[in-house]
């Protein structure tokens, strides 16, 4: 095989999971995010913070970029010359993408990340060296070092503050990569139950992640994508968009589809779990 | 939320707490090996208890007035995450992100832990029977009359108290100030719908036209209006997704989810509106007599000329109302902000009449049957009230209860100064905030998850509903105490033998809600300790077919005048505007390190404070990101750093509430400036209000320039031609019809 073979054919010898002979079974975790709902309240930040023990750095560590938000809103303008935003800001949440064939994954040199095969990128703690390679090739920029130990710096989890760590997720120390985990913690705990009671998590809200739960204009859903019942799967169903594609039928009609399903940097053929549903403006005003 | 098999752990996964103590381990992130923490294992625990398990208690929501039921989870006896109760019909199972902080404002390091006397400069820690005996010998001697009692918003049982102490004190002085509540627009509401706070259905308006309401992040009851924007985004009833127009000078994280969001001069949002009736009545629309008479001078040249939007702007917006009923017409605090907000918010509220939405869109609310827990709202033109009777010299014994006055009135009022002229001053605080430490006497509140009581929403969105608070665990800390069991200590100082049935405020309010047992709809309920622990289980009491209150279709148009926009200012030319952000509001949430980090949704800042100026006015006074600039008014000034902001007027510039505490905290303190403290005391004419928005500003460069601390990447947001987040438009796609 040269080295063009696999450049031009890179997404075949890249793209692992899932195979046509491992296919998801039973689950598949997803997301859609309806950014026409998003209103960008960052009420789904800070519900992740309480569910999943993110230190606050304050001010100067974030200065340095070294804030923990693994889920954050991104606001864009449109830059177009104008004098006033008239159609407003753009927000998207980014959040870890859950790549089905995840740049981070490839680079790990200790196998610290990988894929489960209910098709959540994983991150394992105590396997972690510290590379940071993982980050330096996210193309979402959404794994979060931890450069100091904050359970032993001040302010960070001072007495009382503590008593608040949620007990079914790790606190990390220094030196380890985090990142969204989709809440795996309720996952497992849903699959878990769901298990002992001979069924299949159900998709009436059983199950949602911290961000999901809070989200005032239920912008975000999340479920399990090979669940027909589903509504993640009844949304991507409707959009079009096949996870394991990385040209959906919106992008054979530029510009005159009516489907509003995309994934960001889909081109990079990462496969990432969340599809985002375009914000829509009114034409007549 | 875990489910499993057995029956037994779903009957007790809602469930009430009967008032008991539960045993609570100090298990922190420490290790047991290091011998930093022990574990203490249970030697006798609850029934429900089991270790690993969590327990789930319904509870009401502290940290604004909306009024939104939680669900916290407890392990182990302790809170660890608050989540909305579906059964509300105010926030249906959501929360914001204030809300989610409630936690932190519980586990708070820096809570004042036991009562505090003023000895020079320092507090000494005493008992309760001290300060309860202390307090009782300084109301000796002293008259009704000499006694004023300051405090935030109130509602339910604790407003009920709070009445009846007062009257045992024989004083009428009882203050309710909330210094950035919609006190104009209550009034102009009042006046144009009959109700100061109808129901607003945003979830069935076709098209949403508002005047500067930030719906989507502070305004009234944001976490509703969300489930209702995402409601009317989708479209409803066979039509297609709504559509939103947002007037104001500074974006407003609802300006920033519009459809069109317009920039109008600072002031002239009411001047707006009735151009736009006038171009209603051009494309057709018939206009009332007297209607038509008061906007029959608002052309939309002239109107365009004023507002700076432009007369094309203007027909669209007619085009659009007259095509899409029903709509609905906000007024916010943006347009009440001016000693003319009056008439600002009379004339929107105009608007709903000609476009028939009043009974539509615009429903009455619905009354909780006991109109003595209905809510006592606050204004600021109570603040004034007491700070004129406190500079007089009229009160010997000052109380002060949920508010933070210090801190929140314009310097140029000297409230600090004039509540130094009260003999004895006791405030109960959670925080040693900017006004309790000017008290002789701090007494240290519980926290909202471990206090009791009853609230009822004043922004009532479904049935009428009194929500109930109840501990969601052990109290932190031993010598705290519930503002209820507080009052009723100093009830029964004067009135023994009427309160003495009750032990405590637990013991009263359980009384209080068994006494009327049958119309909290326990009427086919024989067993008290039943109802009473399913109420406490809800955490909710509904009452299904409660009346509305009536609303009257006068429109109110006679003798409606606005003034003129107000003519340049060479010496202050700019216009400030003091941003509500939605989680820091007036900055009694401050201390709470999860909204300190959260970005600001339009800047992306964080744990500071910036003023907003529009790059065509940094360009023309040579302000780039990051400079200091000094801000002066004719009350004070500040220094603030500048971020550079498109979604602002050219002549306006906005720094946001909240920030600029001098005390309260850790994560408080010394973090950004305060804009309360430079604002011209300048008041609507019509209410008394102080009139936020009316301070004008010029700012001048210090020549020093900092890296602003901010979320967004190094290119500002620009997408640089990627499709990050993509756009359509409504002639290619409908929405009602999707999933």
């Amino acid at each position: 095989m040269s080295i063009t073979t696999l450049f031009e054919n890179y997404s075949e010898f890249r793209h692992r999971h899932p195979d046509g002979d491992v296919p998801h079974n039973p689950y598949k975790w997803a997301m859609a995010i309806d950014l026409d709902a998003c209103s960008g309240c960052n009420a789904c930040a800070v519900a992740c913070y309480a569910e999943n023990n993110l230190p606050v750095v304050g001010r100067e560590k974030f200065a340095n970029g070294q804030v923990m938000h693994w889920m954050r809103i991104e606001r864009y303008w449109d830059h177009d010359g104008s004098e006033f935003p008239e159609r407003g800001a753009r927000y998207l949440p980014m959040l870890c993408q859950q790549c089905e064939a995840a740049p981070c994954e490839t680079v790990c040199p200790v196998g610290a990340t990988n894929h489960t095969p209910d098709g959540l990128n994983s991150q394992i703690y105590n396997r972690c060296i510290g590379s940071r390679y993982c980050s330096s090739n996210c193309p979402y920029k959404v794994r979060y070092f931890n450069w100091w130990d904050y359970p032993s710096t001040d302010n960070v989890w001072p007495a009382e503050m503590n008593m608040q760590l949620n007990p079914d997720v790790t606190v990390r120390g220094k030196g380890v990569m985090e990142k969204c985990t989709f809440c795996i913690q309720r996952i497992r705990g849903a699959e878990s139950d769901a298990k002992t009671q001979g069924r299949l998590v159900r998709d009436d809200g059983e199950l949602q992640t911290a961000c999901q739960q809070a989200c005032p204009t239920s912008a975000i859903s999340f479920g399990n994508l090979v669940d027909p019942e589903s509504r993640v799967h009844k949304q991507w169903m409707a959009q079009q968009v096949e996870l394991n594609k990385h040209e959906q039928a919106k992008d054979e009609e530029p510009g005159g589809s009516d489907l509003r399903g995309y994934r960001v940097y889909e081109w990079l053929a990462p496969y990432p779990s969340i599809m985002y549903l375009e914000r829509v403006r009114e034409t007549e005003i | 939320m875990m489910n499993s098999e057995f029956d037994r752990r779903d009957f007790l996964k809602v469930l009430g707490w009967g008032g008991t103590a539960v045993a609570l381990t100090g298990c922190g992130n420490g290790m047991v090996e290091s011998g930093k923490e022990t574990v203490v294992s249970y030697v006798e625990t609850k029934d429900y208890m089991i270790p690993s398990v969590s327990v789930y208690f319904n509870s009401t929501c502290a940290q604004c007035d909306a009024g939104c039921s939680i669900t916290g989870r407890i392990r182990e006896g302790r809170v660890l995450k608050l989540e909305g109760n579906p059964e509300s019909a105010i926030n249906r199972g959501k929360t914001c992100g204030l809300g989610q902080a409630g936690v932190q404002n519980h586990y708070n390091p820096d809570r004042v832990r036991a009562p505090l006397l003023r000895t020079g400069n320092t507090g000494e820690a005493i008992t309760w029977e001290k300060a309860y005996a202390l307090i009782d010998e300084k109301l000796k001697g002293v008259s009704g009359n000499e006694v004023a009692f300051l405090t935030g918003g109130m509602s339910g049982h604790t407003k009920v108290l709070m009445g009846n102490y007062m009257d045992s004190l024989g004083s009428k002085n009882h203050f309710v100030y909330e210094a950035i509540g919609p006190a104009v627009v209550r009034a102009a509401n009042k006046k144009s719908y009959g109700v100061e706070m109808p129901r607003f259905n945003i979830g069935k308006a076709r098209v949403v036209l508002s005047f500067g309401a930030d719906f989507l992040g502070a305004w009234v009851s944001p976490v509703n209006f969300s489930q209702q924007y995402a409601q009317f985004r989708k479209g409803s009833g066979g039509h297609q997704r709504g559509v939103l127009i947002q007037v104001e000078s500074k974006m407003t994280i609802t300006g920033a989810n519009a459809d069109r969001w317009l920039a109008v001069r600072p002031g002239t949002e009411g001047i707006l509106a009735l151009g736009i009736i006038n171009a209603l009545g051009a494309h057709g629309v018939s206009i009332p007599g007297d209607i038509a008479a008061a906007v029959k001078t608002y052309d939309k040249d002239r109107v365009s000329n004023d507002t700076g939007v432009s007369a094309e702007q203007i027909d669209k917006i007619a085009a659009i109302l007259k095509e899409r009923t029903p709509s609905l017409v906000l007024a916010g605090s943006a347009a009440e902000g001016y000693a003319h907000g009056s008439q600002n918010a009379a004339a929107i509220n105009l608007l709903n009449h000609v476009l028939g939405n009043v009974g539509k869109t615009i429903e009455a609310a619905a009354i909780v049957p006991f109109p003595q827990m209905a809510p006592l709202t606050g204004n600021t033109a109570a603040l004034k009230a007491l700070n004129d009777g406190l500079a007089a010299g009229k009160y010997k014994v000052l109380f002060s209860y949920g508010s933070n006055p210090v801190f929140t009135s314009p310097a140029a009022m000297k409230y600090k100064d004039n509540m130094a002229k009260a003999d004895f001053k006791v405030v109960f605080a959670q925080y040693l905030d900017e006004t309790a430490l000017q008290a002789d006497l701090v007494l240290p509140l519980d926290s909202a998850l471990e206090d009791w009581g009853t609230q009822v929403p004043e922004y009532m969105a479904g049935n009428a509903q009194i929500n109930i608070r109840q501990p969601l665990m052990e109290k932190l800390h031993a010598d705290t105490r519930g503002m209820g069991d507080i009052l009723l200590t100093l009830i029964k100082q004067r009135r023994a033998a009427e309160y003495k049935p009750f032990d405590d405020y637990y013991g009263y309010l359980r009384a209080a809600v068994l006494q009327n047992k049958a119309a909290l709809g326990g009427a086919n309920q024989p067993d008290n300790d039943i109802f009473w622990n399913e109420t406490l289980s809800k955490g909710i009491i509904k009452f299904e077919g409660a009346k509305h209150a009536s609303l009257s279709v006068k429109s109110g148009a006679a003798g409606l005048t606005l003034p003129a926009p107000s003519a340049a200012d060479a010496e202050y030319p700019l216009q400030l505007i003091p941003h509500v952000n939605a989680n820091l509001r007036d900055g009694r949430n401050t201390n709470q390190p999860w909204l300190q980090e959260s970005p600001d949704p339009l800047t992306t800042i964080v744990w500071d404070s910036w003023i907003e100026i529009h790059p065509k006015k940094a360009a023309e006074l040579g302000i780039v990101e990051g400079d200091i600039v000094e801000v002066t008014s004719k009350s004070g000034s500040l220094k603030v750093q500048a971020y550079i902001f498109p979604g602002i007027h050219p002549d306006a510039v906005s720094i946001p509430l909240g920030r600029g505490h001098e005390a309260m905290g850790r994560y408080a303190k010394g973090y950004g400036v305060n804009p309360f403290q430079i604002l011209d005391m300048i008041y609507d004419k019509e209410t008394g209000e102080l009139a936020l928005h009316e301070t004008r500003v010029k700012i001048s460069r210090t020549g020093n320039r900092v890296i602003v601390v901010k979320d967004e990447g190094p290119v500002g947001g620009n997408q640089e031609g990627q499709k990050i987040v993509p756009e359509m438009l409504t002639n290619k796609v409908n929405l009602s019809k999707e999933i």
